[in-house]
């Protein structure tokens, strides 16, 4: 299988803080990978590398084969629509209806006059409603998103991902503010989405339970640094430990 | 979880999902305000002529080329920048004054509008509404309209420049004052009352601390608008920048025209900036110095930049007093109150007659519609100026950046120029009609309002956008999915405030000639049949009032 993610010595500075400090991270393609540590340890700025939003400021960045800051605009675009983002804050447009914050994951391969039409009348009504009903949210379709809980808001932003059908699927605290219950199925989805095409998961979790449940691998970061990198399955609760003992 | 107000409907057998597809419900009031809006547009740009062919007049293509060529070659010669500089003197003198007097008469004005100071019941309710209804009349009539009837009491003297400023601006300040004061919490200054304060001491405590900032900011924003307001008042004769204006284009001086122009300009970014400049430190002041209890107790520290501005408009103020040379006297003076008596005397009652009201409702009709086309225009202008006139949150591209620069140094010059000489400009090429003057006042709307767009368009969240950008959507994806529907509402609530104030602005248009109530109005000083110029404002006022009353349910169906 070939690589979905290869990072080589990756640094990133935020004026005085370096959020990432040398990062060397091999993803192959079907792994899914929970990313733990502090808040602060550069877990989000990881994932912004990895979608583009974030160029280092020194190592070298390979997604799905290509790095996202040398390719030219169109190309640009393409290796973007492969890779979904369900972001810390959700980024999604209170005041569209829900459908529309939906169908805004197809907008990388929609033509600019189909996104426009879909305002007037919704498009790919089907493939919504399917992804909403995965996140039991089928019934809020055509609701203001601002009218929605956080809950319901972290849900639509994953029927976006659902909708974008993306081959690398990144995920920053999907399922803060989910009941247990909802959370799992959330990471279910979402694993489940990265599995369907062949893909690959990398989600940033506060739960280590959520971690071991749903993902192959998990990586431990701290202070920019992975310093914990092991199979779910060979991992044990002393190593968690270690892990969070580390961190203190 | 709504399935009270969302039918569910059986999905059809190809579609994915499996339980019942919620159905679309679009709100019928806003459609039914849009459907309305397109057809009272449609219907204002037939009225404009726009239909009709023969809007063109290609003979004065030349002449309008030489205006044209005149923004690259405007006079420097210091006997003229001398001269601009004198009169840039002057207009801000009567901006100073007539904002000062209108903020003490906002002030002062306020309590009597506030719903609060005339006590509960139906009394109460119907001495708030009288001096509410009172105040449309001051407020419905633009600046010009007060500087020629003020003309006709007081003569030329230079109060005739300070009230019109102060009158209509006063009237609005006065209500602007009281909503303001009204959104202030209630409890702090009932517990005040409880506790045995009087009216006074309370509000003085509880009320104006809470409101100060926002009653602050509303008069430095009076005063920006005070000095366009002098430039217009100097185009009808009250002398600075706008007469001097008006001077090198009747003599066709087109290099002066420009310079003017470039002063306006000028004049206008300084107001906007130190304006700007005393809200933001008003909204965001700055954190007490550190290290305060080091030397022995806390101190009360005021503001420097707040202090020095307040001190500055003060001595602006008095400065601009002394430099009109104004005389409280001249105002209460026997030849004045002779000429009140006799204008009141000649005016009243207004003229009633059936033809005078036919045709009053032609000119009320081609108001509205001049003042529709040029906020449509305005709107559509606006709509496609604001993303690339806004300031991006990262540094822009070379070709990016100097678009955006000379969008707003665009916008800036159509807002600087008074609508009227636009007007005057645009008919050069265009046949005389209400077409002219909506397309000026378009342009000089477009001005404003893509200021405001794109203001709003800058003050939005970039992360939304950044996330569809991030997921491959492109310029055009993520301006329909991230940046308009979070900036459509700001800049249609812009667009309907601007089509109040194009009313008034298309009268002051009319007054030069466009047609619509201001010929009409013009017409009637002109010939001195006060009658038929009372009705003129009579209808002005209602029809103000009217578009005010639309206005607002429009704002409140597209919150």
């Amino acid at each position: 299988m070939g690589a979905a993610v290869r990072l080589e010595g990756v640094r990133v500075s935020f004026g005085a803080t370096r959020a990432l400090d040398g990062v060397d991270l091999h993803v192959a393609t079907g792994e899914r990978i929970a990313l733990l540590g502090p808040s602060g340890a550069g877990k989000s700025t990881l994932l912004n590398v990895l979608n583009g939003s974030v160029t280092p400021s020194a190592g070298s960045v390979q997604v799905l084969g290509a790095d996202p800051a040398a390719l030219p605009g169109r190309a640009a675009r393409r290796l973007r629509a492969r890779v979904g983002t369900v972001h810390q804050h959700l980024e999604l447009v209170g005041a569209l209806r829900v459908v529309h914050n939906v169908n805004a994951g197809r907008l990388g391969s929609w033509p600019a006059w189909r996104a426009a039409l879909s305002l007037l009348r919704p498009q790919g009504v089907a493939q919504v409603a399917a992804a909403l009903e995965q996140v039991d949210l089928l019934e809020r379709m055509y609701e203001r998103t601002e009218r929605l809980s956080g809950g319901q808001r972290q849900r639509v932003a994953i029927a976006r991902v659902l909708v974008q059908r993306p081959e690398l699927v990144l995920a920053d605290e999907p399922a803060s503010a989910l009941d247990p219950a909802l959370a799992g199925r959330a990471l279910a989805l979402l694993s489940g989405l990265a599995a369907e095409r062949g893909g690959s998961l990398l989600a940033c979790l506060h739960d280590p339970a959520l971690a071991l449940a749903h993902c192959t691998r998990v990586l431990g970061l701290v202070e920019g640094r992975i310093a914990l990198d092991a199979p779910a399955a060979r991992l044990t609760p002393a190593d968690l430990a270690d892990f969070y003992g580390v961190r203190r | 979880m709504s399935g009270a107000l969302e039918r569910p409907v059986p999905v059809p057998a190809t579609g994915a999902a499996t339980a019942a597809v919620p159905v679309l419900h679009r709100s019928r009031a806003r459609w039914a305000w849009a459907l309305g809006a397109l057809a009272v547009v449609a219907w204002s740009l037939a009225g404009a002529g726009l239909f009709s062919g023969e809007v063109l007049n290609p003979a004065g293509a030349r002449q309008f080329a030489r205006f044209a060529a005149g923004a690259l070659s405007p006079d420097l010669s210091g006997g003229f920048v001398r001269v601009l500089g004198t009169s840039a003197l002057v207009t801000v003198a009567y901006a100073a004054s007539g904002a000062a007097l209108a903020v003490l008469i906002g002030a002062l004005g306020a309590p009597l509008l506030a719903r609060t100071s005339w006590g509960r019941g139906r009394s109460g309710w119907a001495g708030w509404a009288l001096a509410r209804a009172l105040v449309a009349v001051p407020r419905g009539l633009h600046e010009a309209v007060w500087g020629l009837l003020l003309l006709n009491v007081l003569g030329l003297d230079p109060w005739v420049g300070v009230l019109a400023i102060a009158v209509p601006y006063g009237a609005v300040t006065a209500t602007v004052f009281a909503d303001l004061l009204e959104e202030v919490p209630r409890g702090p200054r009932e517990a005040l009352l409880a506790a045995g304060a009087g009216r006074g001491t309370s509000a003085l405590y509880a009320l104006l601390p809470a409101a100060a900032g926002d009653l602050l900011a509303y008069a430095c924003y009076r005063l920006e608008c005070a000095v366009r307001s002098a430039v217009v008042l100097g185009l009808i004769g009250a002398g600075g920048l706008g007469y001097q204006l008006s001077l090198s284009f009747t003599s066709l001086r087109w290099e002066q025209v420009w310079s003017c122009v470039y002063a306006l300009s000028l004049l206008c970014v300084g107001a906007v900036v130190a304006g700007r400049a005393v809200r933001r430190r008003l909204a965001d002041p700055p954190p007490a110095p550190a290290g305060e209890r080091a030397r022995g107790g806390p101190r009360l520290h005021r503001d420097r930049l707040l202090t020095a501005a307040v001190a500055a408009v003060a001595a602006l103020v008095a400065w601009s007093w002394w430099y009109l040379a104004l005389d409280p006297a001249g105002l209460g003076a026997e030849r004045t109150r002779e000429q009140l008596s006799l204008l009141l005397a000649q005016s009243w009652p207004p003229r009633v007659s059936g033809p005078l009201l036919g045709s009053l409702a032609g000119a009320a009709v081609e108001t509205v519609q001049m003042s529709v086309v040029a906020v449509a225009l305005a709107t559509l202008g606006a709509v496609l100026v604001s993303g690339p006139a806004a300031r991006p949150v990262h540094r822009p591209g070379p070709v990016r950046g100097v678009l955006g620069a000379l969008l707003r140094l665009g916008l800036l010059l159509l807002r600087a120029v008074p609508a009227p000489v636009w007007a005057l400009v645009l008919l050069f090429v265009l046949r005389p009609g209400i077409l002219p003057g909506a397309l000026a006042l378009g342009l000089y709307t477009l001005g404003v309002l893509g200021r405001l767009s794109a203001e709003a368009v800058e003050e939005l969240d970039p992360r939304p956008a950044q996330a569809l950008a991030g997921l491959g959507a492109g310029p055009a994806g993520t301006w329909f999915y991230a940046v308009a529907p979070r900036a459509a509402g700001a800049v249609l609530a812009y667009a309907l405030y601007r089509w109040e104030v194009a009313v008034r602005d298309s009268v002051l248009v009319g007054l030069l000639g466009a047609g619509g109530l201001g010929a009409v109005l013009a017409t009637a000083l002109q010939t001195f049949d006060r009658p038929t110029a009372t009705s003129t404002l009579v209808v002005l006022v209602l029809l103000t009032c009217a578009v005010d009353l639309v206005s607002a349910r429009a704002r409140a169906v597209v919150r």
